[in-house]
């Protein structure tokens, strides 16, 4: 009959009162929570398990919004899959972008988190500084921005021009050079990560380095041998989350190539494709099977992280 | 400093020469200046005459000129100001409801023992690695048919309905820790589970509840996907899309301009990070929140 674990009251108080038949019981003791609850089932219900069977049965289907869907069994499955050429394009972008954006991001974060980790003057104030470009970067402000910088005419242009009196080309609209304008812009927000590589740095034992001192090991061989192995569960974790929202990115392609993924579809983000499908052509059968493989594309690169995890990252203790 | 953030140790400072020390600082201060430099550059040429932002790396513009910002204001059809106060709506609303909706379920899920806790409770879980796209365009075709497209409820109602677990998450992490024998008091008192969680739970989280706050009012603000999906009427765009629609109709042609509204969009996430800066750092060491 306890609502709370362990609580005498309530105990004491069931124990005088006559006893109910079980329904009754069984509501009395659970109707409570489920109130609690009842918000989140609805929108769990509503708007997250529906919505995902309902878009799983429409990737099966071809549908405008205006006629009913037209079931087309794999059909959009199977097109994806073999004669897709804006697929095969949106897939080689955000993989590159991912595969580029996420280790560099996470570079920079640890080198300078490990920068940090000594004690330093003024750490409040930097972290502060390293830190806000995370915070604002996702904007639609800073993508405005970035086109600026970028652009033929942009700052980074004539910073090269200042310096080195080079010309350069316009780095947004040349397809050999716009996707990288875009890790750039990832790389230069690892702030957060940084955050977290910070708060996972504290966590090594202090004795751990002294005992080290005391056996002669140098500060490069503490890095790998200490620091290092245990800092993997933080590595694992920032690279899971990272690379999972790298994949997600969505607003900067969208601004930079004002929603076109060009020039030649070299920021055609996975994301900004199924949203072309979607909500330019209003194919939404299409696109449904679109999100379902970037839902497999995430799970199995997921799955396959925690697998690997067994072998580099270090747990005990 | 006691915090585990900003705990620095005195017993490793001595450790570095003052030359070393020295190199340190001037390496750190050049990266935070050249992380900085784009969005100053951005500040300051919103403050150029239009003609000058090009050709110019500096900093500091030759004139004061704040056209940029009259004529960016009433750049569109419909004024900055309405896209503000769109944006503000929004974001006051949906972290309004974000806080609601996910502590109630949080309540439940760290303090209630009930039937199925932990059924619910990992499919919670399992919600958090969904991608939103899977559940967009059935979600689209739903507010469709209510009628909510080109207003502002599909950005809003959701929130109530506590669809972002991630902030159940946080809440049942936080909740967890607040010791047990305060609710058993109040138990034995006669407290209802309600007034438990309102007298009791919600004061004493207020830590955890600021936080989740406050990211949900950046997220909403800074949120572009969701507007430009549900918002079709240039009366009821956000900031967001009042800036890309900016962009589209100004092009390359008055930069100062689009500048202007660029920097005005960041003022209240900026505020954000000048008051509670440690509230987020907290936030996202203790959770690892991406932002």
């Amino acid at each position: 009959m306890t609502l709370y674990a362990g609580s005498i009251a309530e105990e004491r108080r069931a124990a005088s009162l006559p006893k109910r038949t079980g329904l009754k019981r069984i509501f009395d003791r659970n109707i409570h929570a489920y109130l609690f609850l009842l918000p989140w089932l609805i929108g769990f219900f509503g708007l997250t398990l529906g919505p995902a069977l309902v878009s799983l049965y429409l990737s099966f289907t071809n549908y405008d919004l205006l006629q009913s869907p037209d079931w087309v069994g794999a059909a959009n499955y199977v097109r994806i899959a073999t004669s897709d050429p804006k697929f095969a394009a949106a897939m080689q972008v955000t993989f590159t972008y991912v595969l580029l954006s996420v280790p560099l991001k996470l570079a920079f974060a640890l080198l300078v988190a490990l920068a940090f980790n000594r004690g330093i003057k003024g750490l409040t104030l930097y972290r502060a500084i390293f830190y806000l470009p995370s915070l604002l970067g996702s904007s639609v402000a800073i993508a405005v921005l970035w086109r600026q910088l970028f652009a033929s005419d942009g700052l980074i242009n004539m910073l090269l021009w200042r310096a080195f009196g080079y010309e350069g080309p316009s780095w947004i609209s040349n397809p050999d050079y716009s996707i990288y304008t875009l890790v750039i812009l990832s790389v230069w927000q690892f702030g957060s990560p940084m955050i977290i590589f910070l708060a996972g740095l504290r966590q090594i034992p202090q004795d751990m380095y002294e005992a080290a001192e005391i056996d002669g090991a140098g500060k490069l061989r503490q890095f790998l041998r200490i620091t290092l192995p245990l800092l993997t569960p933080v590595i694992f974790f920032n690279a899971v989350i990272q690379t999972i929202d790298a994949f997600k990115a969505f607003t900067p392609a969208f601004i930079i190539s004002e929603g076109t993924g060009g020039p030649i579809n070299s920021t055609l983000f996975y994301t900004l494709y199924l949203y072309q499908e979607a909500f330019g052509f209003f194919r939404m059968g299409y696109a449904s099977a679109l999100a379902w493989i970037l839902v497999i594309i995430i799970s199995l690169f997921t799955a396959f992280s925690f697998l690997s995890a067994k072998y580099w990252v270090h747990y005990d203790d | 400093m006691t915090d585990a953030v900003t705990a620095s140790r005195p017993g490793q400072m001595p450790q570095r020469s003052p030359l070393k020390s020295v190199l340190l600082h001037a390496a750190l201060i050049a990266a935070s200046f050249a992380m900085l430099y784009p969005i100053l550059w951005m500040l300051s040429g919103s403050l150029r005459p239009q003609d000058e932002l090009f050709g110019s790396t500096s900093l500091i513009p030759s004139s004061l000129d704040l056209g940029g910002y009259i004529r960016g204001w009433t750049g569109l059809q419909v004024s900055f100001g309405r896209f503000f106060w769109n944006s503000f709506v929004i974001s006051v609303l949906a972290t309004v409801g974000n806080v609601m909706g996910c502590s109630l379920a949080a309540f439940a899920f760290a303090r209630l023992r009930f039937g199925g806790r932990n059924f619910w409770f990992a499919l919670m879980l399992g919600t958090l690695m969904l991608p939103y796209h899977v559940v967009l365009i059935p979600q689209y075709i739903l507010f469709l048919e209510l009628g909510w497209v080109n207003t502002p409820l599909p950005l809003i109602v959701p929130k109530y309905l506590a669809t972002d677990a991630f902030f159940i998450f946080l809440m049942v992490q936080f909740f967890r820790g607040i010791p047990r024998e305060l609710d058993e008091a109040a138990v034995m008192d006669g407290c209802s589970p309600f007034r438990i969680y309102w007298k009791i739970m919600l004061p004493l989280s207020l830590p955890v509840l600021a936080t989740a706050a406050i990211f949900s009012f950046i997220w909403t603000w800074d949120d572009f996907f969701g507007p430009l999906i549900y918002l079709n009427d240039i009366n009821t765009y956000t900031v967001q899309l009042g800036l890309r629609s900016f962009v589209d109709s100004t092009g390359s042609s008055d930069w100062t301009a689009l500048f202007a509204m660029s920097n005005l969009s960041l003022v209240p996430v900026f505020l954000f990070f000048l008051f509670f800066q440690r509230l987020l750092i907290e936030g996202i060491a203790t959770t690892g929140m991406k932002r």
